[in-house]
């Protein structure tokens, strides 16, 4: 157990991404100061591909909460946006994101942005929490401009052809608006096109997420939440296809080559619930000293939509984001935690029961023990925060994963 | 030749030296305050002037790597865990409750960990929640758990926060609730606190500083848990493993 220095092999793939990244942010600063392109709002799983079909650049809050834990600065911010009302057990990426804006900080300044890029219209969708709903309602307000909602039902067991009808039917009540405020009729052929784009760069981050099942595996999670930026801001783009074209080959090679994420690995993780924005660096590092691989997350493999089909491409968007893990019941989310826990050979779940993240958070109602029941695997909970490193114990949880994986030394 | 162990806690920091025979034949126990290194020091100093000490010395806690000598670190509950079972030999559970921490660990006929749990981040069931209590009633630690032996009655506390407890405390004075069933409360709200962790399924063992500094609280687990144990001078039993770990692998 004594520390020795870890490595981490990291994915050359990285570099390409950062100029992936870089040229979303371009596109962006320059709508925003040419107004040459409309700028809409969209959370992680909103409807992104509409809102690309019709010349919108998308700008994602989460995105940039995100970016707001992994530099450290949310507790700088989150107190700001609690001052004006904003409970500190809600999202911190809301108040972490709304602090930011309130002080007329953001990361993007270091890429020349005087601000976030101001927004022409938001649009979110409720599936993943109602929080989306009353941050996006703020900045409505800020800028005067429309928000729309689409409200999906919580703790979708079945779907059923009404729940996909009707959410279908407000993602296609929102066109009139959105073309209103893009200058522009909508086009369904374009709105194909876009569909397809968002499928075709889906299956391949699939793809990439597959091929941890190898052991060892050349990924893992820490990587793949960095390298899952593509799919949240650019899903229905040629460029996140053609960047995890690049990462899928390098992975190629890395198996081919046998060359694994965690060096020496030994035990094989899965993840759920939010990361730990503020202490990436940090946990990759712990867990490659311990010979440990996260080879799956909740997360990370939440960002498949590849039920879109062109050929229907409203009932198809509302199927794939319904079918999302976040806005399922617990015992669907049990039971594609129990396939994936197969899928992926693991050997240990880790739940991160993050303060200000209910809703993804699953060791709230008994999923833990329920699973260990049936399969046997063990598990740690960790509590923790997305981006609020208020509520982390560093020193605690590392002594809580070093023992974990101690036991699961002696299992195997 | 004697072998070292140091659980480098967050309040206290405790030695242990033990001979061929892995008996504990000495201990030490300081205040770590924020110099592990200093914590250590006094400790290593002390001991190496009456023994033989065969480096590297072992270490766990949250100070483990703060040392400035030879060592090899381990967690505290895998060193605890085989402390305790080095003890029982049998299937149990300990409740450990230390000064920032509060564990539960599932210990199977092998001696292996099978389950551990730990408290949130927060002080509540530790033994900083009766430090800063006791500190605010002006009563001393001993006399703390003296004056919950005259309990009459049962009161409950509600506050899982140190602040909220401490007013609520001032609120039962004021009705009249006399201190030694409010010192009682507070120790109950603590096993809770620690019942809540995990079931508790097997035999007992109860250990920390606060189960040796507080009697009081052992006798009140032992009347929920009949089949039940704190070994004195329970606090050093993870110091003591982090050596027989290191025995067991040589």
């Amino acid at each position: 157990m004594t520390q020795t220095q870890s490595a981490i092999i990291k994915l050359e793939s990285a570099q390409e991404l950062r100029i992936t990244m870089d040229q979303y942010f371009a596109r962006l600063k320059d709508a925003a100061e040419t107004g040459n392109k409309k700028i809409a709002w969209c959370t992680s799983v909103g409807p992104a591909e509409l809102l690309y079909s019709m010349g919108f650049e998308v700008y994602f809050p989460e995105n940039h909460g995100a970016m707001l834990g992994s530099g450290k600065q949310a507790d700088k911010y989150i107190p700001t946006a609690v001052a004006q009302g904003y409970s500190p057990d809600i999202c911190s990426y809301l108040t972490s994101d709304i602090g930011a804006f309130l002080q007329n900080e953001t990361p993007l300044q270091k890429s020349g942005f005087k601000s976030v890029p101001n927004p022409d219209i938001l649009v979110y969708n409720t599936n993943q929490c109602r929080e989306v709903g009353d941050w996006f309602s703020f900045y409505g307000k800020h800028f005067n401009v429309p928000v729309l909602g689409i409200h999906t039902p919580l703790s979708i067991n079945e779907l059923t052809p009404g729940i996909i009808k009707n959410v279908a039917r407000q993602i296609e009540n929102i066109v009139p608006e959105l073309e209103k405020v893009a200058d522009q009729k909508f086009n369904i052929d374009k709105f194909r096109e876009t569909i397809e784009l968002s499928r075709a760069g889906c299956v391949l981050w699939e793809k990439v997420l597959a091929k941890a099942k190898t052991r060892p595996s050349p990924i893992n999670f820490f990587d793949a939440a960095i390298h899952m930026g593509p799919i949240v801001v650019m899903r229905g783009t040629q460029y996140a296809i053609d960047y995890y074209k690049v990462l899928l080959t390098e992975l190629e090679e890395r198996i081919a080559n046998k060359i694994s994420a965690v060096p020496d690995e030994k035990f094989r993780i899965y993840w759920d619930g939010m990361p730990l924005w503020y202490q990436l660096s940090n946990m990759a590092k712990l867990f490659a000293r311990l010979d440990s691989c996260i080879v799956a997350s909740t997360y990370c493999n939440s960002w498949v939509f590849n039920d879109l089909d062109p050929a229907d491409p409203f009932t198809s968007s509302a199927y794939a984001y319904c079918k999302l893990f976040i806005v399922r019941s617990d015992t669907v989310k049990e039971n594609i935690l129990e396939k994936l826990m197969i899928d992926f050979s693991v050997d240990g779940i880790i739940y991160h029961d993050s303060k200000t993240c209910q809703r993804n958070s699953n060791n709230h109602y008994g999923m833990q023990t329920r699973l260990f029941e049936k399969n046997s695997i063990p598990y740690l909970e960790i509590n923790g925060d997305l981006n609020d490193p208020r509520c982390f114990s560093e020193e605690q949880s590392i002594v809580a994963v070093e023992t974990f994986i101690h036991q699961l030394s002696n299992r195997s | 030749m004697y072998k070292l162990g140091l659980d480098l806690g967050s309040s206290y920091t405790k030695g242990v030296v033990v001979d061929n025979n892995n008996q504990i034949v000495d201990y030490q126990l300081v205040k770590t305050g924020f110099d592990y290194k200093k914590a250590t020091g006094k400790i290593i100093d002390k001991f190496s002037s009456k023994y033989q000490i065969d480096f590297p010395v072992y270490t766990c806690g949250y100070g483990r790597e703060e040392i400035e000598q030879p060592h090899i670190a381990n967690s505290e509950i895998i060193a605890l865990s085989e402390a305790v079972f080095s003890i029982y030999k049998r299937k149990c559970s300990v409740i450990d409750i230390g000064g920032q921490d509060t564990k539960y660990i599932k210990i199977n006929d092998h001696g292996q960990v099978d389950k551990f749990r730990m408290n949130r981040k927060c002080a509540a069931g530790t033994g900083s929640f009766i430090e800063e209590i006791a500190f605010r009633m002006d009563i001393s630690p001993p006399e703390f758990s003296k004056l919950a032996l005259k309990s009459t009655r049962e009161v409950r506390l509600n506050s899982y926060c140190t602040v909220f407890a401490v007013s609520e405390i001032v609120g039962m004075v004021k009705k009249g609730i006399v201190i030694p069933d409010i010192i009682n409360g507070i120790y109950n709200s603590i096993i809770s606190r620690c019942t809540e962790l995990s079931p508790v399924e097997d035999f007992l063992v109860i250990t920390g500083g606060v189960p040796d500094n507080h009697p009081a609280i052992v006798s009140l687990f032992k009347k929920t848990f009949k089949d039940s144990e704190s070994p004195p001078r329970s606090q050093f039993l993870a110091a003591l493993g982090c050596v027989l770990l290191n025995n067991q692998h040589k």
